[in-house]
């Protein structure tokens, strides 16, 4: 079978209830949502806003209309990033970004003449939220921040940034790619005005699935044109959300999935999940403490990180220490640069990247020794 | 929700229908009691009443709901709607039911739901005459011609619910058309 240590990729396994659920769709249901008036038709468009209810509940969002659904965060930043920002405006982001915020940014800067700020974060890829405000200047219209890192798991101050960007008037846009699910996410307390997140890491649902949070009065220009399920007569999209946003067939069968992974969350609670995660990595980092010739990158810290933990041998190349762990030990971990080369800028890895392990909530303490053990031998084995 | 089509008046909007899991004939009474601008026939039952700009009916096995905005928008409302239910029940005992009408429509009410066009087809000059007399009982609602037509259907259902409301009597055949 193997131990999966790549949940930071995207999660696996998933709840039995996910599998039952995208099975039950195929089969049982089977048509597009918003579409049809058909009973069935109906069900689809019945568990799509069960989902968004779902993901309301989660995320502390009321109006559940504002929750639209995407094919993934990178889909999500783009909507958010894309429609939002013109040309002039400018925008705080931070080092530790991934491709799918860096990218977008880059594009626009030539684009559409917009200005970006990145922010310095520390060599463990913490970020000083006064650093952000410093920041901030008067035609700043937008903080684009990843709640945790996907190289190092640091955790972002987002509360401070948050209550900086609402004193300022800018808006704060946060990539939840590694966190919803996995830790506490609540828009209203934490100042979030642009919530992009992922369906396939921590909710639990199949790849494909995804969605941005938009809070009322910010009308973002939309991504793409086409049919919706209503509203067919108007010649241009419509105004009301989630159709504004949703044009093209959804995905209703990976939303059935990511409804019961996301159901399952809040049946479990997302606190004993964060729980079982600090554990998870508060115990692998003090096992890699003990081996000769790792370093680790990060806070080093359960309670500063989310389960991904980054480290390279000493002598040995990140991607041929994948490849080990994979042939002899049935060990699945990523290597690189993890599609955030700001990240690896950052933390000084940049020229070769590192190994990352990304724990998840049905890992486990034996599966953390096997990794530990196996790690040990590498390392042993590449001073020798 | 088991039917969804395009509002008849308003193609940008969708009405539709849907069923109750459970019977609320009982609880409407109490429904009629705490909301303000429901309007509630007890022979029906039914309880029609506007949330924003879209038109609701209860009935104690089904909602019917016209001008929603999209089935999101719609499975908001329903989802409101079932919330609101509950919680009146759960606080029955400290709500005295309403059996009655609550308050009778005023003629700017009625007048809300006519044309508007003043084509005097009701033999009156104006809608709002019409609305008027309508209330005193010197008009009958299919008098009022243009309201049948296919392009007010919403307008018709309501004022049918209405008028059923305050007492009057509505057609069998006007009645059970929608
Ligand atoms: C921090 C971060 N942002 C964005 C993404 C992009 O997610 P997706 O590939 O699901 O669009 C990922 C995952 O790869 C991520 O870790
Ligand atoms: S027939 Fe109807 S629309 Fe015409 S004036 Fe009378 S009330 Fe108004």
């Amino acid at each position: 079978m193997g131990i999966y240590l790549d949940n930071a990729a995207t999660s696996y396994p998933k709840p039995e209830t996910v599998y039952a659920a995208v099975d039950r769709f195929m089969r049982d249901v089977g048509s597009s949502s918003g579409r049809g008036a058909y009973r069935k038709a109906l069900l689809a468009d019945k568990i799509v806003f069960a989902t968004r209810e779902a993901l309301g509940r989660l995320f502390g969002v009321r109006d559940v209309s504002r929750i639209v659904f995407t094919a993934n965060a990178t889909e999500s930043l783009n909507l958010a990033l894309k429609g939002l920002l013109a040309p002039g405006d400018h925008v705080v982001t931070s080092s530790m970004e991934h491709n799918a915020v860096w990218r977008p940014l880059k594009r626009l800067e030539h684009e559409r003449g917009i200005e970006v700020t990145a922010v310095p974060c520390s060599m463990d890829g913490s970020l000083n939220p006064q650093d952000v405000a410093d920041a901030l200047r008067p035609n700043t219209r937008l903080v684009a921040l990843t709640h945790a890192s996907n190289v190092t798991g640091t955790i972002l101050p987002i509360g401070e940034v948050g209550e900086a960007a609402r004193r300022h008037g800018v808006l704060l846009l946060l990539d939840a790619a590694q966190t919803a699910g996995s830790c506490p996410i609540d828009v209203e307390a934490l100042g979030i005005d642009l919530l992009a997140f992922t369906g396939h890491k921590g909710l639990f649902g199949p790849t494909g699935t995804g969605g941005l949070y938009i809070r009322e009065g910010i009308d973002l220009l939309p991504l793409k044109e086409g049919g919706t399920g209503g509203e067919s007569i108007l010649e241009h999209q419509p105004n009301h959300l989630p159709d504004r946003y949703e044009a093209g067939t959804l995905n209703v069968c990976g939303i059935a999935g990511l409804s019961s992974g996301v159901e399952f969350i809040l049946n479990e609670g997302v606190d004993r999940i964060r729980e079982k995660e600090k554990e998870l990595t508060g115990y692998f980092l003090q096992a890699l403490e003990g081996i000769h010739g790792i370093e680790v990158y990060g806070p080093k810290d359960p309670e500063k990180q989310v389960g991904v933990v980054s480290l390279n041998i000493s002598g040995v190349m990140p991607q041929d220490v994948a490849h080990v762990l994979d042939e002899a030990y049935e060990i699945m971990v990523r290597s690189g640069l993890h599609c955030a080369p700001m990240a690896h800028r950052t933390i000084g890895t940049i020229d070769r990247g590192t190994v990352r392990f990304g724990l998840g909530y049905f890992n486990t303490i034996e599966e953390i020794d096997a990794a530990v053990q196996a790690l040990a031998e590498i390392a042993r084995k590449a001073l020798s | 929700m088991t039917y969804i089509a395009p509002c008849i008046a308003d193609p940008d909007k969708i009405r539709l229908f849907a069923e109750m899991s459970t019977d609320i004939g009982e609880v409407m009474p109490y429904l009629n009691a705490v909301m303000k601008n429901a309007t509630y026939n007890k022979n029906g039952p039914n309880l029609t009443f506007m949330k924003e700009f879209r038109l609701v009916t209860l009935y104690p096995r089904k909602i019917t709901m016209a001008k929603a905005l999209n089935t999101t928008d719609a499975w908001q409302v329903l989802s409101w709607i079932k919330d609101m239910i509950n919680d009146v029940h759960e606080r029955r005992d400290s709500i005295t039911p309403d059996h009655e009408l609550r308050s009778r429509p005023t003629a700017l009410q009625i007048y809300g739901w006519l044309p508007k066009t003043n084509c005097k087809d009701c033999g009156e000059l104006t809608c709002l005459a019409f609305a008027v007399k309508l209330l005193l009982g010197q008009k009958s609602i299919e008098q009022c011609s243009p309201l049948f037509s296919p392009e007010h259907a919403e307008r018709r259902e309501a004022m049918l619910e209405i008028v059923a409301a305050i007492g009057y009597e509505v057609p069998e055949k006007l009645g059970s058309q929608d």
